[in-house]
């Protein structure tokens, strides 16, 4: 009998938690909740960790003892990383990612592709850094820990029942101590995949499912090879297969190879069938390392979704919301953004606010996200999993014409997670800039910038001003707001509404070298801005606590603070919003 | 053509192929061929490209 390497443990400890049990009175828990998330994975804690950061407190339940276990999302992208920084976690991320910047295709053995993801001198963040999914959720679990005052995970309690009423749902739940039931006025569903919330409901994520199947396999092996996205179309190790290569922190390597056609799934993922796959992968790769299986799992893409992401008082996120194909890497990623734009919008509505219809703005505008997620994903899984002959056949064209023929080579690239804009969103304000620059719905561009306040000079960059709640940049010549501008006190509700103030932040962009007096000033000390952003002197850009350009006004003079104020406060109150019939 | 016009016709072109079957795609690319060929400049053209089309075609 041949002898393969041995199985080895991943380089992570998990740590396992024990189950609580809440005070409870005739089965139901004394005390009720704001809200409750269901779902302890990357999407759930981001969004309770969005929730706290607004001071909102969540409780989060979790049907496992501790973070995930095996190979699943591996990449996160630059905007993600923007997103968690702003989460406060980003630290972990940066200390534990590898990060890359492209990579190589190869077809029999030639390179047909090398590609690059954007990347210049402006930015804080690599396009793409690799982290496994559990040093993910546990780098996620580390700053939800530090916020146990607002955030209670609650470990080993799995959902088995939901009742809704118009003031907040009831769910049933399961631990080794016992079952409860808990009241909650909104419930976030990020329970993944095979969402309970979502089968409970009687919910159906609709779309395609692809038939191609993968073996995922991670193995240990020390090489000092970088990390890049490697792709091997028909290689010789492995005729007629595709093989994905990406290398992991602690010396972590996962390969994804396609199944042939009428391979049997269960016989493919056997020893005996996957260690030579990998041994012929590593020799043809030039490793002569030593190196131990760790995990093996198979994989089928899916392009599936839900029609809406709100029903009621309940907002679905993440897994549980929409299946993307794993080629492109968008399923983690679009999970944090719907994390990044739900936290804000239930907090504003939690606090009173918002009306309750802002979050049918989630809803649209993350719908219409995943629609574009999925239309790149279906593109790259046509190409790595062709669903048909014609999509195979026509792959081999391209594949053996690439090298002579540069101009096909964009149809192999893999498509990655680019940030994504909400261009048709309700939210969107007034844009009085022109075409140039980030219009309203889009993500702001990276750029250097100075901080200069009382404690000195820092250097920050345009990426960490949001996520401080709506927040206006009025472009001046020196630090020095024109008077419109530092008026405190004006803001005013909307007639009659009983909503709080949402808070309008305004900083101060110096295009010019601040004056001696003027503090807490953004510098553009680069003089990128007016090129980047389109910014001239005395205008006004205005984004949500997202980061996403929510309105562009030419006169800071005309647009003053208490009127842009008590715009945001009416487009909040609004039953439905749209920002036309809204004077800006 | 741009990337994204490419990548849209490409993805019609197999959607087409998927349609068609197998069999009938042969001669739904020899007809797509016959009609490009048409739109080539002249028969160097035309040869050239053919030549190209079939270069390692087999390997």
């Amino acid at each position: 009998m041949t002898s393969y390497p041995e199985y080895v443990p991943y380089p992570f400890q998990a740590e396992h938690h024990v189950a609580t049990h809440p005070v409870c009175t005739n089965g139901l828990e004394d005390h009720s909740h704001r809200v409750v998330i269901a779902g302890g994975g990357p999407v759930g804690f981001a969004t309770a960790l969005g929730l706290a950061k607004q001071g909102v407190a969540s409780v989060v339940l979790e049907a496992d003892d501790s973070v995930c276990f095996g190979s699943r999302a591996i990449c996160v992208s630059r905007r993600s990383l923007e997103i968690l920084h702003r989460l406060g976690v980003g630290a972990g991320f940066d200390a534990v990612g590898l990060p890359w910047t492209g990579g190589r295709s190869f077809y029999k053995g030639q390179e047909v592709l090398r590609f690059e993801m954007p990347q210049d001198d402006n930015q804080q963040f690599a396009p793409m850094v690799n982290m496994a999914q559990y040093s993910i959720e546990k780098t996620l679990l580390d700053g939800v820990q530090a916020y146990h005052h607002l955030i209670e995970v609650r470990w080993q309690t799995a959902v088995t029942g939901i009742t809704r009423n118009e003031d907040g749902v009831r769910l049933a739940v399961k631990t080794p101590q016992g079952a409860y039931q808990l009241h909650t006025d909104w419930l976030v569903a990020a329970d993944g995949g095979r969402s309970t919330i979502r089968e409970g409901m009687g919910l159906r994520l609709q779309g395609t499912s692809y038939e191609g199947r993968y073996v995922i396999v991670d193995i240990l092996m020390k090489s000092p090879r970088p990390a890049e996205r490697l792709a091997y179309f028909d290689p010789p190790c492995n005729p007629g297969s595709t093989v994905l290569v990406h290398k992991q922190p602690g010396d972590v390597w996962r390969i994804d190879y396609q199944l042939r056609d009428g391979e049997d799934p269960e016989q493919a993922i056997l020893p005996h069938q996957v260690m030579p796959r990998v041994q012929s992968l590593l020799d043809m790769m030039g490793e002569t390392a030593a190196w131990n299986p760790i995990w093996v799992g198979l994989y089928k893409a899916n392009a599936l979704t839900l029609e809406r992401y709100r029903h009621g008082r309940v907002l679905f996120a993440g897994d549980a919301a929409h299946l993307v194909p794993i080629f492109g890497v968008r399923g983690f990623n679009s999970g944090i953004d719907d994390a990044d734009n739900l936290s804000w919008k239930l907090g504003q509505v939690v606090q009173g606010r918002a009306a309750p219809a802002l979050l049918e703005t989630y809803s649209s505008e993350r719908v219409a996200a995943t629609h574009e997620n999925l239309s790149y994903g279906t593109k790259s899984t046509e190409f790595m999993a062709p669903p048909s002959f014609a999509f195979d056949l026509m792959r081999r064209a391209v594949l053996s014409l690439a090298v002579k023929h540069p101009e096909l080579r964009s149809l192999i690239n893999p498509r990655q997670s680019a940030p994504i804009a909400y261009g048709d969103s309700p939210l969107n304000g007034p844009d009085e800039w022109g075409t140039h620059g980030p219009r309203p719905g889009t993500v702001l561009p990276e750029c250097p910038l100075t901080y200069v306040s009382t404690h000195g000079d820092h250097a920050v960059f345009l990426s960490d001003q949001a996520g401080h709640g709506f927040k206006a940049f009025v472009f001046t010549a020196d630090g020095v707001l024109p008077q419109a501008w530092c008026q405190v006190g004006v803001d005013r509700a909307a007639d009659g509404a009983m909503i709080a103030h949402a808070a309008l932040a305004v900083q101060a962009v110096s295009l010019g070298a601040p004056h001696p007096d003027a503090v807490d000033v953004l510098w553009d000390n680069t003089v990128q801005l007016p090129h980047l952003l389109g910014a001239q002197l005395g205008a006004v850009l205005l984004i949500r606590p997202d980061g996403h350009v929510m309105a562009r006004w030419r006169d800071a003079n005309v647009k003053s603070r208490a009127i842009v104020s008590a715009w945001i406060n009416q487009l909040l109150a609004a039953n439905q919003p749209t920002a036309i019939g809204v004077t800006p | 053509m741009n990337p994204t016009e490419l990548d849209n016709a490409y993805s019609h072109l197999c959607h087409t192929m998927t349609r068609l079957g197998e069999t009938d795609s042969q001669l739904f690319l020899a007809r797509l061929a016959l009609l490009a060929m048409n739109r080539f400049e002249d028969a160097e053209d035309a040869k050239a490209w053919i030549d190209a089309a079939a270069a390692n075609v087999s390997s």
